[in-house]
């Protein structure tokens, strides 16, 4: 019994260190591709160079375009906390009618195929006239990450216990003092994550932008667009680059969390 | 007791309070009056209602019928936040992102209390209710449950409300520890000289504690009265078997007098409250049913054999099947019996030792 | 007398309601208005007419393939996964201890990373002098399998980009098994296989379900992988639908297969959804 236990053990282990490795291997050939000198990837790389990350680095086009996914995922994130902190509420924490209906409704945007919601949500922005554009991709992006945060802070929403609302209450707080003073100290770990899965989701998201964002640009058209035609290594150096800034983002976010709930533990 | 100097005043009149949830009761009709400066437990098993009923003298309910007075004005639409009363959770409600310091100076912090008053405040109730000082700064998740107790109780005081209302507090302590926050309780009552409207599921706890006890059943007051009048004259069978286990024996009247039901013979016993009642219940307390040494006499007898012994500590109880029925007879130790199991022995209880009510 | 104020919880319901009445249900409802226009134009709610769907009953018309080929791959996708995944989601609850944040981080990871370059980093790994042909060629062995731009590649991609979402549901739904209940099992005498199929398979299975499900719906709507990793060898049903709406302009014909995707997709979510209670799923109390 032991021993099987133990081979078990070993197995997942092995399965799940070997599973990440095939995970994370893609990304790394896109980063020596992105080091290598010539114009054209040969493994092994017979010379490495930092040129095109330079060139990435200094290139105004791709200054536009970083600017503008930072545009719209810094504006997708505060739209779609806001948005989704008070569904979080209707989801996890207040009884009412209609709330089983819309908890399973609130998840189709999510169980739906992204190239087809672009399409879709690009035939209404025509329908209607409105000239596609980076808002039009801000709007498209929150159709479907709205969802995903409103059920991040649900998470933190169902741990939540509202007799405490209640006991501050009692103890004579106005209904404002008791948000400021109970209820958002305590759900602020769920709005943080849900911060960081909204604005990383869309930092990276390509089906969307694609057919919503118009003439705007954002990185990732872009790396689609030169990975079909036009391909230089400035396209792997720019996807690592923006790898480690997500990665960067998601650890100094994740920090932040980790030492706000040791403060509050003291 | 309140105290023999100041006669007894209400600060607290229910009349006719009634809450229903849709087509369910669950208080039905209450009228109470919570004397100035009184513990007044509120005992009931679960679903009896007294959590509601807490609940609307707190002021997270409203009533759907009756008034609920304080000092005479009416308050049953009053919220929470504006009455002088403080309610303390079965869970405690802790904020568990707040210190030791800063849960007890919640109440003068939203009141705009300043930081020197507020902290010596704090300082002052953590003596009263035995915290050491250096707990102040202590996270309240990190306390144990009896300090967390404590921590509930200085918050509660803080602002010095007129009314606690105490929602079982005690009811998922270890024995011992809750043996010891029943004794700081009473004291802080005492010490205080606030009015305490505590509820439980355990009359053992209100026993210990109360100045009076009321009596819960399926959202009705059954009896309202001292931990001495619930125990000698319960108003029905049911708050006589709330105590703990009773012996009963229906009786009918006949033109000979009283005769057992379910227990032939001819009782001699008090009369009951009703005088015109045709039916009674005598209720016998196990430490009131004797065994009967040769020759001993009792007002009234009854015969039949050991069924089981059991030791409770100081003393034992014995199971002995009378006719169809199982009677319970508790002896302190060095009284207990000779002979064993199967042996038959002879009961007795005196008139004056048993309870006759009605139903 | 005043309006009585709407509970809290509609309240709080609605900006996200109305987000998605505007962004979800009102483009989809377009896409419906649209099926029925005249092929090859835009005058929509004009005119009204079923030749869009008629066209896809001539036998002569490859759409069918496209709805095969996505099913296939989605399917494929679905129990390939389903395989790979059981064993991580096993040990994230059971085994991995304190690990368990850290590596549900390394899985979660991915998601953020855009998926063109995690799928042109399978290009490159793949492609002639790419990573792995030029390792096998230093090390003296014949060059790399010709297996860019081919059907196995494009499933290939496809498991890949999809595990996080059949791992994250399936670890859900591991996580409702209580511990209790496995060891009061092999207690009452109860096998290993047995155990797993009696206690943990059944209790586990809302979480297992939804893993399922998102997988499928995402993977037979999915276009990237055969993009990107499968050349032009296979058209994908949303390949068509984009095909239709940007170089055909053909609009209602491209809403029309969209439709009959999206009443697939969602007779399918909605079944499953049927059955769930997401209370217990997600840890309410």
């Amino acid at each position: 019994m032991e021993q099987a236990a133990k081979r078990t053990r070993a197995f997942i282990a092995l399965w799940t260190t070997l599973v990440l490795v095939v995970i994370y291997l893609p990304i790394a050939c896109g980063a020596l591709a992105s080091l290598s000198k010539g114009r054209y990837f040969g493994f092994p790389i017979k010379q490495f160079s930092g040129e095109w990350w330079e060139k990435t680095a200094s290139s105004i086009e791709i200054g536009m375009l970083t600017r503008t996914s930072f545009a719209v995922a810094l504006t997708v994130t505060v739209l779609s906390v806001a948005i989704a902190f008070f569904g979080a509420l209707a989801f996890a924490r207040y009884d009412w009618k209609g709330r089983r209906l819309f908890q399973k409704l609130i998840l189709l945007p999510i169980f739906f195929p992204q190239p087809v919601l672009g399409l879709a949500l690009l035939l209404w922005f025509s329908a209607l006239g409105i000239q596609t554009s980076w808002l039009t991709a801000v709007f498209a992006h929150l159709v479907w990450i709205v969802p995903v945060v409103t059920l991040v802070i649900s998470i933190q929403v169902y741990g939540f216990d509202p007799t405490l609302e209640e006991a501050a209450f009692d103890l004579g707080c106005s209904r404002w003092q008791v948000f400021r003073e109970v209820t958002l100290p305590l759900l602020w770990p769920g709005v943080w994550s849900g911060m960081l899965f909204a604005f990383l989701l869309s930092w990276g998201n390509f089906p969307l932008s694609l057919y919503t964002a118009g003439a705007d640009s954002t990185i990732p058209k872009w790396l689609y667009a030169k990975m079909v035609a036009g391909y230089t290594p400035m396209v792997p150096a720019l996807g690592t680059m923006s790898t480690l800034g997500a990665a960067l983002a998601l650890g100094l976010g994740g920090a932040i969390l980790y030492l706000y709930r040791r403060r509050q533990m003291r | 007791m309140s105290s023999d100097v100041k006669k007894p005043k209400p600060i607290l009149q229910l009349v006719g309070v009634r809450k229903t949830f849709g087509d369910f009761v669950a208080v039905d009709r209450i009228d109470l009056d919570v004397r100035q400066g009184e513990f007044l437990t509120i005992v009931g098993p679960s679903g009896s209602g007294k959590t509601t009923l807490l609940r609307m003298l707190a002021g997270m309910d409203v009533p759907s019928e009756g008034n609920i007075t304080l000092h005479g004005e009416l308050i049953n639409e009053v919220p929470p936040n504006k009455r002088p009363t403080c309610l303390v959770f079965q869970s405690l409600a802790l904020f568990p992102h707040k210190t030791v310091g800063d849960n007890i100076e919640f109440p003068l912090k939203v009141r705009g209390v300043d930081k020197a008053t507020r902290k010596a405040r704090a300082l002052d109730l953590m003596r009263v209710v035995r915290l050491p000082e250096h707990y102040y700064g202590k996270n309240v998740m990190k306390c144990s449950g009896g300090e967390k107790q404590r921590v509930a109780l200085a918050r509660a005081l803080a602002y010095d409300p007129e009314v606690l209302f105490f929602d079982e507090p005690l009811s998922a302590i270890d024995y011992k520890l809750k043996k010891i926050l029943e004794k700081e309780l009473k004291d802080l009552h005492r010490e205080t000289g606030k009015t305490f409207i505590y509820i439980t599921h355990s009359l053992e706890e209100a026993m210990v504690m109360s100045d009076r006890i009321g009596v819960m059943r399926a959202g009705r007051l059954v009896q309202v009265g001292t931990p001495e009048e619930i125990y000698a004259t319960p108003a029905d069978r049911f708050v006589s078997e709330f105590v703990g286990e009773v012996n009963v024996i229906e009786v009918a009247k006949t033109a000979a007098g009283w005769q057992g039901v379910d227990l032939p013979g001819l009782y001699t016993i008090k009369p009951p409250k009703d005088a015109a009642a045709e039916k009674a219940f005598v209720v016998i307390r196990p430490e009131f049913m004797r065994l009967l040494a040769e020759g001993e006499a009792a007002d009234n007898c009854l015969e039949g054999t050991v069924y089981n012994e059991y030791s409770l500590g100081s003393r034992l109880q014995y199971q002995v099947h009378v006719g169809d029925k199982v009677m319970l007879v508790e002896v302190p130790r060095g009284r207990e019996l000779r002979a064993g199991r199967d042996a038959t022995v002879r009961l007795g209880f005196d008139a004056r030792d048993a309870i006759v009510v009605g139903n | 007398m005043a309006l009585p104020l709407p509970k809290a919880g509609t309240r709080a319901a609605l900006p996200v309601a109305i987000l998605l009445l505007l962004g979800f249900i009102a483009p989809l409802a377009a896409i419906i208005a649209y099926s029925f226009a005249t092929p090859r134009s835009f005058d929509v709610f004009s005119s009204f007419t079923l030749e869009n769907y008629a066209g896809l009953f001539d036998p002569g018309n490859t759409v069918w393939l496209s709805f095969l080929w996505s099913g296939f791959f989605a399917v494929a996708t679905v129990v390939l996964l389903a395989i790979i995944a059981y064993p991580i989601a096993y040990g994230m609850n059971r085994l991995f201890g304190r690990w368990s944040s850290l590596v549900s981080i390394l899985f979660v990871f991915p998601l953020f990373v855009s998926e063109n370059v995690r799928l042109y980093g399978w290009v490159l790994f793949f492609i002639k002098n790419g990573v792995l042909d030029g390792s096998l060629k230093a090390a003296g062995l014949e060059g790399g399998p010709d297996l860019l731009f081919t059907p196995p590649m494009i499933l290939a991609g496809m498991v890949y980009t999809y595990l996080p979402f059949m791992l994250f549901p399936m670890t859900l739904g591991l996580a409702m098994v209580p511990r209790d209940l496995v060891d009061a099992a092999r207690d009452l005498g109860a096998g290993r296989l047995q155990t797993w199929r009696e206690v943990e398979l059944p209790l586990a299975m809302p979480g297992i379900l939804i893993g399922m499900l998102l997988t499928f719906v995402l993977g037979i709507g999915a276009v990237a992988e055969a993009k990107v990793l499968g050349g032009q060898s296979v058209i994908v049903i949303a390949h068509d639908i984009e095909i239709a709406f940007t170089y055909s302009q053909n609009w209602p014909l491209g809403s029309a297969l969209a439709v009959i995707l999206t009443l697939f997709i969602g007779a399918l979510t909605l079944a499953v959804f049927g059955k769930l209670d997401l209370d217990r799923l997600l840890g309410r109390r």
